[in-house]
């Protein structure tokens, strides 16, 4: 009798069964199997970034070029030159970026303002150092303690203003140097906690009919005060959309324009705008699409800003002092009348 | 027939002894290479949210460490509150935290103070990203010691965009972010 024959697979299947087994083996050993960190693990500012095209009222005109390395500060003369400084040098050019004197110096200027009469003020590490002639040798003022950190200057014919981050305070000088008066900080009698100042974003400025305007970073807004130190106004508008100021220290750097035009440059989203006299949101000037075109950051997880300074010139436009790319961003109204409105 | 003699057992543990003692004085007297382990530089992290999934730990040894001697202490922390949240509160819908994993608490006003819960962090990277765009750069990611298995070939090392990631001597394991610091070192 004979015994029923045993199914065996034949040889030549075992040996494909086998070549796919370790082919399997190989690929998941190879092969990086690990998913990319999804929408709920990435920090996604997309939505915000938008700008739609009709809200830009501005259009980038010129590109000035500085040569320098690291550019921080920028100011404009009363006859119309531009004053920028950076690693320790303070350039002077003309309206249209033709260069008209290069200085260095042994300190590195912050921040700088110029007076009508020409004077030229610098804040460097230990404090305010004045410039009576672009080519004489500088006058330091008392030097300030070591806390202190100036991030803007600004000057009319009676005083020069300071504001100092480290301390979170703005100290009012007049034009020979003598310390007058500190609004916030330690020595403030009435609100030593004045301003909320998280990182050195901490700018002043004048506005057109030469009133006192002070960033409160930590407030998202701007605070207008007399002389005496005394508030007059206040206008903060924390939010992510175009009309806010998003983040923990902006509007990082402002300016302004005739008509009480406020100008504004924010920190963490790259975006230029302007408010109307009212202060209602009058148009972009620059989308972060414009300000981060040319250059990346993303190799730099904790770069700074891209735009460094801004300034407004006689003829109104609007020059913003772009680190990365080493140049003045200029940008002219396309339809002037509309943030008047 | 050969004369010599074999040497002994005596002379033979003679020998050994003088070997040992001479080396154990020549390993001594060698300086030896310190022990080594991997560490993230947080001036070269990009916050891409590798660290999260390619550890071979799970969840990831990588943590997010606070240095809070340069934190703004601010209300509106862009490192604790979603991009556009509606309110400045703890709600699950304000945080940016996917785990919830940073603990915010009043201060005075107008401070908060931020913590981070180790147990909760995933690694993502998700608040330092926010905390480097808008405010100080406080927050930022450090391979915990206790969790990492210091691999060979460290898996996040390999995936890491930014080679931020490179092995440190032990005695100097963490890198600490100090006010005012234009480098930070490891510590």
């Amino acid at each position: 009798m004979n015994e029923p024959e045993k199914k065996v697979l034949p040889g030549w299947l075992w040996a494909v069964l086998a070549l796919a087994v370790v082919a399997v083996v190989l690929f998941l050993f190879f092969t990086d199997r690990r998913p990319e960190p999804g929408p709920a693990l990435r920090y996604d500012l997309s939505e915000y970034e938008a700008v739609d095209e009709s809200l830009i009222r501005y259009a980038e005109m010129q590109r000035i070029p500085v040569a320098l390395e690291a550019p921080c500060g920028l100011a404009v003369t009363a006859d119309g030159r531009l004053v920028v400084v950076g690693d320790k040098v303070l350039l002077i050019l003309d309206a249209s970026g033709k260069e008209l004197s290069r200085r260095e110096w042994e300190f590195q200027p912050r921040c700088v303002a110029a007076a009508a009469d020409g004077t030229i003020y610098l804040g460097v590490a230990d404090g305010v150092a004045a410039l009576p002639e672009p080519e004489g040798a500088p006058v330091f003022w008392e030097p300030l303690d070591e806390k202190s950190l100036l991030t803007s200057l600004a000057v009319n014919e009676q005083y020069v203003y300071a504001a100092d981050a480290g301390n979170a305070r703005v100290l009012q000088y007049d034009r020979s140097g003598r310390l007058l008066r500190e609004f916030g900080g330690p020595n403030d009698r009435e609100n030593t906690r004045r301003f909320i100042v998280p990182s050195p974003c901490f700018d002043i400025a004048f506005d057109s009919m030469g009133s006192l305007w002070i960033v409160n970073p930590g407030k998202l807004g701007i605070e207008n005060y007399r002389e005496d130190g005394s508030l007059l106004s206040a206008w903060y508008q924390p939010g992510m959309g175009l009309e806010g100021f998003a983040g923990c220290c902006n509007p990082a750097h402002i300016a302004f324009k005739s008509g009480n035009v406020l100008v504004t440059i924010e920190k963490g989203l790259n975006r230029v705008k302007t408010f109307a006299a009212d202060r209602s949101f009058a148009g972009v000037v620059a989308a972060p699409e414009a300000i981060q075109a040319g250059w990346s950051d993303a190799a730099d997880g904790h770069a700074p800003a891209p735009i460094r300074d801004l300034a407004v010139d006689g003829n109104d436009r609007i020059l913003a002092l772009h680190g990365p790319l080493q140049c003045i961003l200029v940008f002219e109204a396309l339809a002037p009348q509309k943030e008047m409105e | 027939m050969s004369l010599e003699k074999k040497p002994g057992r005596r002379a033979f543990i003679r020998a050994a002894a003088a070997a040992s003692l001479g080396g154990g004085v020549w390993l001594a007297a060698t300086p030896s290479a310190e022990t080594t382990v991997w560490q993230i530089d947080p001036s070269k992290c990009v916050q891409c949210g590798q660290c999260a999934t390619n550890c071979v730990m799970n969840p990831s040894a990588v943590k997010c460490v606070h240095a809070t001697r340069i934190c703004g202490y601010c209300d509106l922390c862009s490192g604790f509150l979603q991009p556009g949240s509606p309110k400045l509160d703890t709600g699950a819908e304000n945080e940016l935290c996917p785990t919830a994993a940073i603990k915010r608490s009043f201060v005075e006003d107008p401070y908060f103070a931020y913590k981070i819960d180790e147990e909760l962090c995933v690694g993502c990277a998700k608040c330092v990203k926010g905390c480097g765009k808008f405010g100080n750069g406080s927050l930022y990611l450090q391979i915990k010691r206790d969790l990492c298995q210091n691999c060979n070939e460290c898996a996040i090392a390999r995936q890491c965009p930014a080679q931020a990631i490179h092995r440190v001597p032990l005695s100097r394991a963490y890198f600490i972010k100090e006010a005012g610091a234009e480098e930070n070192q490891a510590q």
